[in-house]
């Protein structure tokens, strides 16, 4: 199985002076769900920024698509705490942003879109049940369809790799499992590696593999270790 | 109980930072008079015998029309010295708003330091600047010396001014909105280009249009300035009247500029109400309006 996240010795934080997370050694394969999971302000969104390409590493080895180069357009999709989305446009508008890594960056800009463009759009909008919500802004969405866009707008993407830091923690239970439901579906559907950080350890512990970020005892840094299910 | 009183001497400090900026305002204000306080003593009198004297009753004939050219419009009003200088500000400053934006937006974005490095950002930021430390009045001067008396110098100077005023707001905007939507855009692979058409714009669109609309409002206001120097608009008529003593007709020029201005405010804050969000703006009163003129 070919690894999509490659990890060795891997420093991460804002300098090298202050160094707040290590992670030893971590492979997350193709079409695995994995799971991250800590107390506030150790370090996952950090990680997680750093897979996304968003951070560089202070030190040591980290390969996404076994490259250290930045992934090609479209392949890697990162949904925020707060999703991304831009709030006072519609569905299609949000949706559509992802769906503009297929096309040249002329017709992203000028806004004449392919016909393909638009048809991932539109697929991606139906699967994630949100066609009667095509021209609804953002703002006025539940926070369970939302979370939905955000899933459509990687998916008209075409991402390969979804790195989600924490995009249920707002959300009732019943949502937030209805959500994961649908994303994790997805993904196990389409072969695509989804790394998440998660607040609740229940939900967490649905993964293939679940990780904790613990304070190192002797040092300020934390660890990344696999939790037991 | 110690919590408690920290917060209370806390509250406290707002009243002691109010009482030294009274004070300090007093103490530098009576140091630029440097004691002769007398000249200050009459000048209320000057004041209402220069306005009953000189500029009341305003003279109405500014909204006649001019001997010369003859008039061949269907009303005398539209041949008057206070209609075509006003529809000239107005020209003026909707041509140089609309300008200003359009070069300000990118420079704005080159400027943005949550966009582009700070190697990019800061040049960026000076030529802002640059154009901003100028006022529009100095800009108008250089123009009406490198083109000579007229509207075109008046749009040029104004323009140059907008860019630079605008630019700052947009750039200030552009770095308050949101990380979020800019890193999942930035992490799908997009460009600074389409990152900017398709996260930054959308994102800031509504505070961009209700900057846009405040840019027209206090060039509108500006624009009467700048004709003073030979800059076109209003502002040509006012000097001319000035230079000729005939307060009376300034007197009705800048009344007929107060009740443009409270206008275009009033048309401005109800299109703003549309795009900004949030936020309640209820259709004002024209008594609310004249209340908040600036």
């Amino acid at each position: 199985m070919s690894s999509v996240i490659n990890v060795e010795n891997l420093k991460i934080g804002y300098s090298s002076s202050s160094i707040l997370a290590i992670v030893d050694n971590l492979q997350i394969n193709k079409g695995e769900i994995v799971s991250i999971i800590g107390e506030s302000g150790i370090g996952k969104t950090t990680l997680l920024r750093n897979f996304a390409k968003l951070l560089s590493p202070i030190d040591g080895k980290l390969l996404i698509f076994d490259s250290q180069l930045k992934p090609e357009r479209g392949k890697l999709g990162y949904i925020p705490q707060k999703l991304g989305l831009i709030t006072h446009e519609t569905v299609y508008f949000n949706v559509l942003e992802g769906a503009i890594c297929h096309e040249s960056l002329l017709r992203s800009i000028t806004g004449f879109h392919e016909e393909k463009v638009i048809n991932k759009v539109e697929d991606s909008i139906k699967l994630m049940n949100l066609s009667d919500k095509i021209d609804e802004p953002i703002k006025y969405l539940s926070g369970g369809q939302q979370r939905r866009v955000a899933i459509a707008r990687t998916m008209a993407q075409g991402a390969k790799l979804i790195l989600a830091d924490e995009f249920l923690s707002e959300l009732d239970d019943k949502t937030a499992n209805n959500v994961w439901n649908i994303m994790s579906e997805y993904v196990r559907s389409n072969d695509i590696t989804l790394v998440i950080v998660e607040h609740n350890v229940e939900r967490a512990k649905l993964a293939d593999r679940c990780f904790e970020l613990v304070r190192n005892q002797d040092s300020d840094f934390s660890v990344l270790l696999e939790v037991d299910k | 109980m110690n919590l408690d009183r920290e917060k209370f001497l806390k509250r406290k400090k707002y009243p002691i930072f109010l009482a030294f900026i009274i004070l300090t305002t007093f103490y530098v204000f009576s140091d630029l008079v440097d004691g002769d306080w007398n000249s200050l003593e009459n000048s209320l009198d000057n004041l209402s015998v220069f306005f009953y004297e000189s500029l009341w009753p305003p003279n109405w004939k500014v909204l006649e029309a001019r001997s010369y050219p003859v008039c061949d419009r269907g009303w005398d009003i539209l041949c008057s010295p206070a209609y075509i200088g006003i529809v000239e500000t107005l020209k003026i400053a909707f041509v140089s708003t609309g300008l200003g934006f359009i070069i300000s937006l990118p420079l704005a974005s080159f400027a943005s330091r949550n966009l582009y490095r700070d190697s990019i950002a800061i040049p960026f930021r000076f030529l802002l600047s640059s154009m901003r430390t100028l006022p529009s009045l100095i800009w108008a001067i250089f123009f009406v010396i490198l083109i000579g008396l007229g509207p075109v110098s008046g749009v040029m100077a104004m323009t140059f001014y907008t860019i630079g005023y605008l630019g700052k707001l947009q750039y200030e905007t552009i770095e308050g909105i949101s990380k979020d939507p800019l890193d999942a855009a930035r992490a799908m692979g997009l460009s600074n280009s389409e990152i900017i058409m398709r996260v930054v714009i959308p994102e800031s669109a509504n505070n961009l249009i209700s900057q846009l609309l405040f840019m027209f409002e206090y060039n509108v206001r500006h624009g009467s300035v700048i004709g003073i120097v030979g800059a076109g608009g209003i502002g040509y008529y006012i000097s001319t009247y000035l230079k000729f003593l005939q307060y009376d007709k300034v007197m009705a020029l800048l009344i007929v500029l107060f009740f443009v201005v409270v206008l275009i405010d009033i048309l401005s804050i109800k299109a703003r109400s549309y795009f900004i969000e949030d936020v309640n703006l209820k259709y004002p009163s024209f008594f609310k309006s004249i209340l908040r003129f600036k």
